[in-house]
C-alpha cells in the first residue's frame, strides 16, 4: 500500500471534503488570501480566523516529472507515474498525480480536473508523538488526483 | 568600492583546506570518515590544538538518524577549548554557510580560528529508507502520498526551467559532459576512470525521472573535507596564499515545492546579490564558480540566478563550452557532485575546498590560470536553503 496522509487537525477539513467529492481550499477571513491546508494561520497576514471554500476542481499542470524509476517497492506497480504540481483556477498550488495521461501528452500548461481516489487502509508514517512507532492506520482516505480535461 | 582594502583584524580567510578522495567505504562508519578527514587535514596543516578556538560541523547521523550534539565529540577528540561551536544542517548549503558564519564570528572578535568540518556517506536506500527520505524532504501528508523522492522533486523544478526557456534534454546533459571533462583532470574524482562522456551517452543512459537520465544525477559517494577559517594575520602564517573571504550571502525562501511561486527564481538570486554587494564585485569579475549540482539542471539555474547569464541564456553559454576547461567561466573545476562524487551530508564541502584550492593556487592539474576570485554556491533541499561565498587572492 502506498503511503497515506495522516488526517489531523491541520488537514481534516480538507480530507473530509475529499470524501464528499469536494476539493476544498483555505480562505483567510481577514485578508481573503487562498491557500492549501498547510498551516493553522494565514501565511500572508498571520490571522488565525480561517475558513474554507469549495474549489472548482479545475486547473493546469504547472510542473511535472514522469517517474520511470520506482522510489520504493510500494510504487513499483504504478511506475511510470506522473508527479505534478497543479495550479488550481483559484490560484492555489497543490501536488498530485496526473492519471489517464500518456507520457507524450503531459506538458506544462495541460488543463486538468480533479478525480478523487480512495486509498487504504494503510500506513500513515511514524506516530507524530513517538517516531519509533508506526502511525495510526487510517481506514480509508480520499485523495485528489487529476486527469486531463 | 574600488582600491585594495586594508588588511585588518576584520579580514578573514581560509588558511587551509583538505578534501579526502571520495569512494565507497562500506567498512567505515561516518565517525570513521570524520577521523580520516581529521588525520588527512592534520597531516598537511601546521597546527596544534591551541590554534583552534571554534568548531562547526553537521549532524553526524550516528544516533537516531541525526546527532545534533556531534560537535561535543569532535571538540573532545580534538582537545579543543572552544569559544564557539555549532552543528548546522542546511543540506548542500551547509558548508558555504559555515564559512560565512565562522567568518562573522571571527570578524566580531569572538574567535581566532574556526575549524569547519564535514564527512558523510551517501546511503543507498534500504527497505523503508526511501519512504523515510521522502517524508523528510517533502510534506508527509500533502505530498508524500503521490510518490515524492528527491530526483522527482528536482524534476518538477526542471520542468519549469525547460518550459520557460525552451531548454532541452540535450542542454541539460551538456552540463554533465562538462563536469566529466574536469573530472578527467582530477586523480581524486570518482568518474575519472570511466573516461569522457558525450551528450548522446547521457541521453542513452537509463531514464530516472524526466528530464534526468542516469548520467544527469550525482555519483553516490563517501567522503568529506575540512577548512580552517581564521584571521588574515594567522592565515598568512599558515599559507603562502590564503583564500580571503570577500563576500557572503544567505537566503531561505521556501521548504516545499508545492508552495506558490516560481521554483527556479531561487534564493540564489538574493544570496548572490548580497555576496556581490558585500564583496564590491560583479559577476564579470569572477574567474571560477563552484555551483552545487545534485542534478545537471541546477548549475544552469544558478548561472542565471547568480547573474552570470541572462535569464534564458545559460544553456547556450554551456553549449558553447563556457564552463568547460578553457571556457570563459570554468564551473565545478574538480568534477562536481556529478563526476567527483556526492558525499552525502558532506557534499557541499567539496565545492568550498575546490574553490579554496583554486584561489590558493593548489588545485594541481585542475588549476585554472589566474583564478583570482572564485564564487561558491551551495543549496539545500530542493533549492530551499542558499549560501553564496566569494573567495579571493587579495583581501
Amino acid at each position: 500500500m502506498r503511503p497515506m496522509p495522516l488526517v489531523h487537525k491541520m488537514n481534516e477539513l480538507f480530507y473530509e471534503g475529499c470524501a464528499k467529492g469536494e476539493l476544498r481550499i483555505r480562505l483567510c477571513t481577514k485578508c481573503k488570501a487562498r491557500f492549501h491546508f498547510t498551516s493553522e494561520w494565514c501565511p500572508y497576514c498571520y490571522s488565525q480566523k480561517l475558513s474554507y471554500e469549495k474549489a472548482s476542481g479545475r486547473g493546469k499542470v504547472s510542473h511535472f516529472t514522469v517517474c520511470h524509476t520506482s522510489p520504493y517497492p510500494e510504487f513499483d506497480q504504478f511506475t511510470p507515474y506522473i508527479l505534478a504540481l497543479i495550479e488550481l483556477d483559484e490560484g492555489v498550488r497543490m501536488m498530485s498525480n496526473v492519471l489517464d495521461c500518456s507520457t507524450e501528452r503531459i506538458r506544462v500548461g495541460l488543463r486538468v480536473k480533479v478525480r478523487f481516489e480512495t486509498r487504504g487502509p494503510g500506513r500513515t508514517g511514524p506516530d507524530p508523538k513517538d517516531a519509533t512507532k508506526p502511525g495510526e492506520a487510517n481506514k480509508f482516505v480520499c485523495l485528489p488526483m487529476f486527469v486531463p480535461l | 568600492m574600488g582600491g585594495p582594502r586594508k588588511v585588518s583584524e576584520h579580514v578573514v580567510a581560509i588558511a587551509a583546506a583538505y578534501e579526502m578522495a571520495p569512494g565507497r567505504f562500506p567498512e567505515l562508519s561516518t565517525e570513521d570518515l570524520f577521523r580520516k578527514v581529521i588525520k588527512g587535514a592534520l597531516s598537511s596543516w601546521d597546527i596544534k590544538p591551541s590554534d583552534i578556538d571554534g568548531l562547526m560541523t553537521h549532524p553526524s547521523g550516528t544516533i537516531a538518524g541525526y546527532d545534533i550534539y556531534f560537535h561535543d565529540r569532535l571538540v573532545t577528540e580534538l582537545g579543543l577549548k572552544a569559544k564557539f561551536v555549532e552543528t548546522l544542517n542546511l543540506g548542500g548549503a551547509t558548508y558555504p554557510a559555515m564559512v560565512n558564519r565562522a567568518a562573522n564570528v571571527i570578524r566580531a572578535g569572538r574567535c581566532k580560528a574556526v575549524l569547519c568540518i564535514g564527512a558523510g556517506k551517501f546511503t543507498k536506500l534500504s527497505a523503508g529508507g526511501g519512504e523515510m527520505m521522502a517524508r523528510a524532504i517533502s510534506d508527509p501528508h500533502l505530498e508524500v502520498p503521490y510518490g515524492t523522492w528527491i530526483p522527482a522533486l528536482y524534476g518538477l523544478l526542471a520542468s519549469e526551467f525547460m518550459a520557460d526557456h525552451d531548454v532541452t534534454y540535450e542542454d541539460i546533459a551538456r552540463v554533465a559532459v562538462s563536469e566529466r571533462k574536469w573530472a578527467l583532470l582530477n586523480p581524486d574524482a570518482r568518474m575519472r576512470k570511466d573516461g569522457p562522456i558525450s551528450v548522446d551517452d547521457v541521453l542513452r543512459s537509463r531514464m530516472i525521472t524526466t528530464p534526468f537520465h542516469y548520467l544527469d544525477c550525482s555519483v553516490p559517494s563517501d567522503g568529506g573535507g575540512a577548512v580552517l577559517v581564521t584571521t588574515a594575520a594567522f592565515a598568512k602564517k599558515l599559507s603562502r596564499q590564503p583564500a580571503y573571504v570577500l563576500g557572503w550571502g544567505e537566503a531561505h525562501l521556501r521548504g516545499r515545492v508545492s508552495e506558490p511561486g516560481r521554483l527556479t527564481d531561487t534564493g540564489a538570486i538574493h544570496s548572490g546579490a548580497e555576496a556581490f554587494k558585500s564583496a564590491g564585485l560583479t559577476p564579470k569579475q569572477i574567474d571560477v564558480a563552484q555551483l552545487y549540482d545534485a542534478f545537471s539542471v541546477t548549475p544552469l539555474v544558478l548561472l542565471e540566478n547568480l547573474g552570470f547569464c541572462k535569464p534564458g541564456s545559460a544553456a547556450k553559454f554551456v553549449n558553447s563550452g563556457g564552463i568547460d576547461p578553457g571556457g570563459q567561466l570554468p564551473v565545478n573545476t574538480y568534477g562536481g557532485l556529478l563526476s567527483f562524487g556526492h558525499t552525502g551530508d558532506a557534499s557541499g564541502m567539496s565545492l568550498v575546498t575546490a574553490g579554496a584550492f583554486q584561489v590558493m593556487g593548489t588545485a594541481g592539474p585542475n588549476q585554472v590560470d589566474n583564478a583570482r576570485r572564485v564564487l561558491i554556491h551551495g543549496y539545500g533541499g530542493i533549492m530551499y536553503d542558499h549560501a553564496t561565498l566569494i573567495l579571493g587572492r587579495k583581501p
